[in-house]
């Protein structure tokens, strides 16, 4: 709760700074305020706010993912200082909005009533909306604010109207009483009616298909470093909110929805796969891929067990620096050739190595190929699959799905490295601070690759 | 024993690739040449200090156990019996010879190029010591990225995008299949060491899935018919060096992993119809692989089909002798002759990817219509060439001759049609590489291209000779071979039987 507030003045005081300067001041403050609040993640948590106990609990695994998320953030605003500087006028207000939406994740995090996730999924989206049409003068990303608004608005209506129906058969907002409820009435129709509404409207939140049709036209739009927010701090709340959404609240109730989203990551997994093959725009594939991890993610609702938290929370972090490490390359190849199609990565290896490297380890950690992170997350949700054996089907969907991934992240990693001539003739330099953030997301993928240990002791598990 | 050495080796090329990699500098080469000879001596050095007395149940040497992750059954469990030590030698062998072949070209940025060599060697030596299902996995993979650089960036520049997207996603397809099966296999065992995968509760059904499971990744690898069709572009448009690696080395795994983990995981699979199947595909491949080769000008393609019909005996001789275990006639021969043959077939197929490459420096093409005559010019390279040729037609005295007459005992005493089918290869590879000989070497050459071609160059003349001492001295001398592989396959196919 303590870093909710200080991460929330923090946002306060960046926004402020706009009104007296227009630089990069925010940035600043932004970054010095995650610090703080990475610092005090790790301390224990006071109980100072004792009496909205029932609205929010600060748990281990509220703090888990609080701490990732916040390393997420503040990479990406190490970012922004390159990422952002040519938005001159509306810096101070993008990171302000940033951090706002990571006070929603921060309150998805740790909701214990259904009332208190709305108001965090709509802290996390409204400034999504805006941040999504940061590029004024750009048609597409004026698109990708209006869609996202209205595919949001959407969603929004399906949850409203979920917890309606579960306020009308359960009579309370409370995960832990609603989950009491669930376990001695599991045929309720209304109940099991809103559970599956509250699920598809978070499925429209992680884009899990068939309702992740915004997500390729928004991240698209979106000012680059937006869209990696998007699809990492975004995509790591969204999800840990429907898991506990649907293993707290609806674990008694489980055998009602799991089939259902089981169908939702088989089309996710087969669909935004075969989608990312047919791209031929970087950003776009990135966008599919963001979809079809979605699908992998899903995985972890099968074959619960003590370690599930632990596996969500190491595939969220291993995807989402990975996905951190994809993004600074495009945002940086993006600025030189103002465009993200395949070609315009021809020969990033011979003019920036590093940036090149960073990406590849991403792209390859994002399919899963050993001494990555990303495999030791894939290969703890595939065990933790096969451990039910009528979940085989599933993991075969998902290998395929990996299989066809592999096709198209080669093909960036192709264009980067396999042209003799650069085309880069810019004399423009990666900065010291792209440096150092491609250095530290090469070494944790690899460490985290290696010792997945060190996740678990340095979050407490 | 101490367990340094083992970890000397396993580290040593990993280190030393970073080395190269660091060392931007043309004489990289130089060092990834001493790192690796270094590595052929700590080989060699263990070799002599390794126990071949050793009786079935105790024939791991070497042993590092080191818990892992506490969220994952896995540790890291790395040691070297016989059969590992054959193929640690093969690989440590061949490494610095694929180094040394490359020694006069010119090749662009060479530290790279050595950093991925030795990288690749630090992912071989990984897969033929892992004694755990996971760590296995986690090597055979990392052999895949250096070699699909090596294979893209120094591969014929027209042709590399196609062939190494298909051979990247046909393996690694092949490879997600496999750690699908090995976590399934893991999940019903106390753990992912091997002799608990040996152990796993798997009901009949559950073990015919984890066996396809796990063979698709082996036969993409080997490659078995049906699935080579990545097998020969690659072969074809890698560099000299990378289908020496692949085809001398990588197909290696594949064989070791194949007797490793496959036949004693999933023994009802092989006693019923999957091990026939197999063995039927194997023989095909056989067959198609020799006479496809007969009709190829191209000289790599022709290697790269004899190696897809050499790989066909093997597999068809692994699992004809499993069959047999477990119906009741306990026989290693078949799995020996394979890891004869494997030596064999490794020191024999890279000694012909680098006389492809000598003629290739010689006539500039890789049509063999268009060469002839080098003989006449070049008798040195034309001694040594058909000592490779003679090897690799399993002439008796020659290396190949052992694996292939065990080979073809052990699947006569399994079926007699089918031992006459596979006895086809022989006579086959003897027409396609005597015609590729004698295209080459004999006959009418191009007088202008003759004129100027030379005989071996020392470095070149190093590298064979050193091939062609192993195809002369394991053609007389094989025992030491079949005795080193011996109480290791005996205690994987006791394991088949309990």
């Amino acid at each position: 709760m303590s870093v909710l507030i200080i991460v929330f003045l923090t946002a306060v005081a960046a926004l402020f700074t706009g009104v007296f300067e227009k630089g990069k001041f925010a940035r600043y403050i932004g970054i010095f305020g995650l610090i703080v609040a990475l610092y005090v993640s790790f301390l224990p948590e006071a109980s100072f706010f004792e009496k909205y106990r029932l609205m929010y609990e600060y748990g281990a695994n509220t703090a888990l993912f609080t701490k990732i998320s916040i390393v997420i953030t503040l990479l990406l605003f190490f970012l922004g200082g390159f990422a952002f500087s040519n938005h001159r006028n509306h810096q101070s207000e993008l990171y302000a909005l940033m951090l706002f939406a990571l006070c929603g994740s921060f309150i998805l995090f740790g909701y214990q009533n259904l009332v208190t996730l709305f108001i965090g999924i709509e802290i996390l989206s409204i400034p999504l909306y805006v941040m999504a049409g940061a590029n004024k003068t750009d048609l597409r990303s004026n698109e990708a604010s209006l869609k996202y608004f209205l595919m949001g608005a959407f969603a929004t209506g399906f949850l409203l109207l979920g917890i309606a129906f579960i306020y009308g058969s359960t009579g309370t907002f409370d995960l832990y009483r609603i989950q009491d409820f669930t376990t001695v009435n599991p045929k309720n129709g209304m109940l099991i009616l809103g559970a599956v509404l509250m699920l598809c409207a978070m499925a429209f939140k992680v884009a899990l298909a068939p309702f992740h049709m915004w997500s390729p036209d928004v991240y698209q739009g979106s000012p680059s470093l937006i869209t990696a927010f998007m699809a990492s701090v975004v995509k790591i709340s969204g999800f840990f909110a429907l898991f506990r959404l649907m293993t707290i609240g609806f674990s008694g109730v489980t055998h009602e929805w799991i089939n259902i989203l089981g169908v939702f990551i088989i089309i996710t997994l087969l669909l935004a796969n075969v989608m990312g093959l047919a791209q031929t725009n970087a950003k776009r594939m990135l966008a599919y891929s963001s979809v079809s991890h979605a699908g992998y993610i899903g995985l972890v609702f099968f074959g619960m067990n003590t370690l599930s938290t632990y596996t969500l929370a190491f595939y969220l972090f291993a995807y989402s620096l990975a996905t951190v490490g994809v993004f600074m390359c495009l945002i940086w190849v993006e600025k030189l050739k103002r465009e993200t199609s395949y070609g315009a990565f021809k020969g990033l290896a011979k003019s920036e190595p590093l940036l090149a490297v960073v990406a590849t380890v991403s792209l390859l950690s994002m399919a899963g190929i050993p001494l990555t992170a990303g495999f030791m997350g894939k290969f703890s949700l595939f065990s933790q699959a096969l451990s039910r054996d009528n979940n085989a089907f599933l993991v075969i969907v998902a290998v395929l799905g990996s299989a066809i991934s592999i096709a198209y992240y080669l093909r960036l990693i192709i264009a980067m490295f396999f042209y003799k001539e650069s085309s880069f003739k810019t004399t423009e330099r990666v900065t010291v601070t792209y440096n150092i953030v491609a250095v530290v997301i090469i070494a944790s993928l690899v460490i985290l690759g290696i010792f997945p240990d060190l996740f678990a002791k340095q979050f407490g598990l | 024993m101490s367990y340094y050495l083992l970890l000397t080796l396993l580290l040593l090329p990993l280190v030393g690739s970073g080395l190269v990699f660091a060392w931007r500098n043309t004489s990289s080469k130089y060092l990834a040449l001493g790192i690796a000879l270094v590595q052929m001596f700590v080989t060699f050095y263990m070799l002599s200090d390794f126990d071949f007395n050793l009786t079935v149940d105790s024939s791991l040497q070497y042993e590092i156990t080191y818990p892992w992750s506490k969220f994952i059954k896995s540790s890291i469990h790395l040691g070297i019996d016989g059969m590992s030590m054959l193929l640690l030698l093969l690989t440590n062998i061949l490494s610095p010879l694929i180094i040394l072949s490359s020694y006069n070209e010119n090749v662009s940025y060479k530290n790279s190029f050595y950093g991925l060599i030795l990288m690749m060697q630090f992912g071989l030596v990984g897969v033929f010591t892992a004694l755990d299902g996971l760590l296995f996995y986690i090597f055979w993979e990392v052999t895949l990225i250096p070699i699909w650089f090596i294979a893209a960036l120094w591969g014929q520049e027209n042709k590399r995008f196609e062939f190494t997207t298909k051979f990247f996603v046909y393996t690694f397809v092949g490879s997600l299949f496999m750690l699908a099966g090995i976590i399934y296999v893991g999940i019903h065992s106390a753990s992912f060491a091997v002799t608990d995968l040996y152990n796993a509760d798997l009901t009949d059904t559950q073990q015919i899935v984890v066996f396809w499971f796990i063979f698709f990744a082996f036969a993409v690898k080997l490659p078995v018919f049906p699935f080579h069709t990545w097998q020969p572009d690659t072969y074809t448009y890698s560099p000299t060096q990378g289908s020496m690696l692949l085809s001398g080395i990588m197909l290696k795994m594949a064989i070791y992993g194949v007797i490793r983990y496959l036949l004693p995981i999933t023994p009802t699979a092989i006693l019923g119809i999957s091990g026939q199947i197999v063995i039927i595909l194997a023989i095909i491949g056989i067959v198609h692989g020799a006479l496809i080769a007969i009709i190829q000008n191209d000289m790599k393609r022709i290697i790269a089909y004899s190696s897809f019909s050499h790989v066909g005996l093997m597999v068809a001789g692994i699992f004809a002798s499993a069959v047999l275990t477990l119906r009741g006639t306990f026989t290693i021969e078949g799995a020996e002759g394979a890891l004869v043959q494997t030596f064999a077939h490794g020191v024999n197929v890279a000694g012909l990817f680098f006389c492809t490459d000598i003629l290739y420096k010689r006539f500039k093409t890789r049509d063999i219509r268009q060469m002839g005559g080098l003989a006449k010019v070049a008798p040195k390279f034309a001694v040594l060439f058909l000592l490779i040729i003679l090897g690799s037609m399993g002439v008796p005295l020659t290396n190949g001759f052992i694996g292939e007459f065990i080979l073809i005992k052990s699947i006569f005493d399994f079926n007699v049609l089918a031992s006459v089918i596979a006895g086809l290869t022989i006579i086959l590879c003897a027409v396609y590489l005597l015609r590729f000989y004698g295209k080459a070497m004999f006959g009418e050459g191009d007088a202008s291209v003759l004129s100027t071609a030379k005989d071996l160059s020392p470095v070149e003349f190093s590298v064979l000779a050193s091939i062609a001492v192993f195809v002369i001295l394991l053609g007389i001398f094989p025992q030491p071979i079949i005795d080193m592989v011996g109480t290791s396959l005996k205690f994987v196919y006791t394991s088949l039987i309990n």
